[in-house]
């Protein structure tokens, strides 16, 4: 048996990547749950947020940031844990563990499906958060948004997978991914009120724009789950 | 396990005991009072060296985890096991410390309160916490190591990042840096108390650390045991 | 020969509790074995320990002559598994379920389509799995194991919902592999499998035991 080249093995991941993605956002269209919950899920926070906040025209964008962040990272929690949790009740997991498919591949395509998902849910949020709080939302915000989105799903898909295989998977994924997301809400919320407030941050060197900064963060925890994901999802 | 065992835990548990005593003298006897801030400084010296133990205990978990997933060591899960609830407690204590000492200093303003270490200090216990909690919702034996491992390591990536996050927070708002004596540099006798504590804080935590190790050790014995007797009790019914 | 299944002192543990073993067992090519017991006998660890889809807390397992252990991903290609839990997907169709198994094993939409043929679900191929009666999942799943044309099938109560067309078709699935299967159905046992291990609380009631195979 000849070994594997490294572009055939490439190519295999790449395609089993694919793959897990294609078939849980067709799992997820098809099944018609998730996105409708996400968008009740988004009006009701920001009606809630709207009464809780006592909001206006001044408060309404200056406290949007933190509102955009609230709703994020409880969307998020609500995105990524489903993506393991029906895979455990169907023993599909394990069915895709036990095939050469390799877990780090199968981890890579769930978390890119989750994340796309988080993407369509902030596809709502965003324009929601325009028309019914006023917030200034500009590209800046959408960019700096997308980037903490590429991040938040490489970790929290990571503990979701690993919260499905406890007893207690509803009180552990927020356990385990919040103090994992703390940074992208504090690097990710002050750049989307500089954004939001029109300010600017030239002043910082490049090295410490928001923005490079969340890269760096999404970087180092995508290198940092690849390399967990294979103990968490195989014995 | 034997007699040695104990009678040397006693001998360590008693010096750190001591050492915390010695401790306190150096803290409330011997170390000035701080021209700023008063009296409540004084909770300086054990809340910094709380934060110091937290910090060493979590190495401890970090570098349990790793042992188990490289080498499949089932005595450095044990260790992180041990670790990470002195651990906890070391975090929880250093974290209360704190905010006692914030209340009359800044009000408990969160614009201030909020800094760097205050906010590393929050994470790695919820960290801990998790960690705790993952051991005991997980599958018993392997899911639960080796899980638990991960969320060690994974949380111990973290804490700096959330650490390094803040502070380039701050360098958008600058806010009064928490001055641990009231001066640029400690005086000799502060600095003599603060090195005082810190040893006998170690030491403490150290010997609790050891402490549970043993507690853990015995558990996973009586364990053993209790899956062999059930072996030997089926053998002896006839099945094979 | 080779033995398909060779375990020695294999044992599954979670905390206290033996789950199942120590067990010794040994399986040629080509034999089907058939694991009775009770429920929480064990049949279930035994057979999750068999597919490496768990490791064992202590003792030796080789399977197809390779360390279970060690050369896991080299064993996945060449086993099959279906648990309680059938493992496919209820949104997806019974073709697109195969297909993207067929997938990670790095095989093509042919050989999707010859697994939905042999199972006998090539007219229910477009609908989607929750559409499906039991039985037929129970096919599909079946389906599904037998996609990469493995060597060796672990089997957790396949018969649980099947039909008598869909017992013959085990039958058909089993020629030629080593196969482990567990099961409530004595009757079924002995018309498939050659041999049978009774587990009593995780043990090995007696050596597995030869089943006299009734030719018709």
């Amino acid at each position: 048996m000849v070994a594997a080249r490294r572009e055939d093995i490439a190519v295999r991941f790449l395609n089993v990547v694919y793959a897990v993605a294609r078939k849980d956002l067709r799992a997820e269209l098809r099944g018609r749950e998730l996105l409708p919950a996400l968008a009740q899920f988004v009006v009701l926070a920001l009606v809630i947020a709207n009464f809780a906040f006592d909001l206006d025209l001044v408060s309404g964008p200056r406290l949007s940031p933190g509102i955009l962040w609230l709703v994020l990272v409880f969307a998020g929690l609500v995105v990524f844990g489903r993506a393991f949790a029906a895979e455990k009740e169907s023993g599909s997991l394990e069915a895709m563990l036990l095939t050469p498919a390799g877990p780090a591949a199968i981890f890579a395509g769930k978390a890119l499906a989750a994340a796309a998902l988080l993407v369509a849910c902030e596809a709502l949020l965003l324009p929601a958060m325009a028309v019914f709080l006023g917030s200034p939302i500009s590209a800046a915000v959408v960019v700096t948004v997308l980037v903490a989105t590429a991040g938040m799903a490489s970790l929290g898909s990571l503990f979701a997978a690993l919260a499905a295989q406890t007893r207690a998977r509803e009180l552990l994924l927020p356990v385990l991914a919040l103090p994992i997301w703390v940074p992208f809400v504090i690097v990710g919320g002050k750049a989307v009120q500089v954004a939001m407030s029109g300010q600017s941050l030239t002043a910082l060197p490049l090295s410490s724009q928001p923005l490079v900064v969340m890269a760096d963060f999404d970087i180092l925890f995508l290198v940092v789950a690849s390399l967990a994901a294979r103990f968490v999802l195989d014995d | 396990m034997t007699e040695p065992e104990d009678r040397r835990l006693y001998a360590l548990t008693a010096l750190a005991l001591a050492g915390m005593l010695v401790a306190a003298g150096m803290i409330f006897l011997y170390a000035p009072q701080d021209a700023l801030q008063g009296p409540v400084q004084r909770i300086f010296y054990l809340h910094v060296n709380s934060a110091i133990a937290a910090y060493i205990c979590f190495g401890m978990v970090v570098a349990g985890g790793v042992a188990y997933l490289w080498k499949e060591s089932v005595r450095g899960d044990r260790l992180a096991r041990a670790a990470a609830t002195v651990g906890l407690v070391f975090t929880t204590n250093a974290f209360v410390m704190g905010m006692i000492w914030a209340k009359p200093i800044w009000n408990w303003d969160p614009s201030k309160t909020w800094d760097a270490r205050v906010t590393s200090t929050a994470v790695l216990w919820v960290v801990y916490a998790g960690y705790l909690l993952v051991r005991r919702f997980a599958t018993p034996g392997r899911p639960a190591m080796r899980l638990a491992a991960v969320v060690g390591i994974v949380g111990f990536v973290d804490v700096p990042v959330v650490h390094f996050s803040v502070q380039w927070w701050r360098t958008l708002h600058p806010g009064p840096v928490i001055d641990a004596a009231g001066g640029p540099a400690l005086p000799p006798e502060m600095l003599l108390a603060f090195m005082v504590t810190m040893v006998a804080v170690l030491l403490l935590a150290g010997t609790l650390v050891a402490i549970r190790y043993r507690i853990e050790a015995r558990r996973d014995e009586l364990e053993d045991r209790a899956v062999a007797a059930q072996l030997e009790l089926a053998a002896s019914h006839g099945s094979r | 020969m080779t033995a398909a299944i060779r375990a020695e002192g294999l044992l599954q543990r979670f905390g206290a509790v033996v789950a199942v073993g120590p067990l010794d067992l040994e399986l040629r090519a080509g034999e089907r074995l058939a694991v009775l017991g009770g429920n929480g006998a064990g049949k279930t660890t035994l057979l999750r320990l068999l597919a490496t889809a768990a490791r064992p807390a202590r003792g030796r397992l080789e399977l197809l002559g390779l360390d279970a252990g060690r050369q896991r991903e080299r064993l996945r290609a060449r086993l099959g598994y279906v648990g309680h839990q059938l493992g496919v997907y209820p949104a997806l169709t019974a073709m697109e379920n195969l297909e993207f198994f067929a997938t990670l094993h790095g095989l093509g939409r042919a050989d999707a389509a010859a697994a939905v043929e042999l199972v006998g679900l090539a007219s229910l191929a477009g609908r989607r799995v929750e559409q499906l009666s039991r039985g037929q999942h129970q096919r599909l799943a079946l389906g599904r194991a037998v996609l990469h044309r493995p060597e060796l099938l672990v089997l957790d109560e396949p018969d649980a919902s099947l039909d008598s067309e869909g017992r013959s078709l085990l039958g058909q699935l089993f020629d030629g592999r080593t196969v482990v299967m567990a099961t409530h159905d004595s009757a079924l046992a002995r018309q498939v499998c050659d041999r049978a291990l009774l587990l009593r609380a995780g043990r090995a009631a007696g050596d597995p035991w030869s089943l006299r195979v009734v030719k018709t």
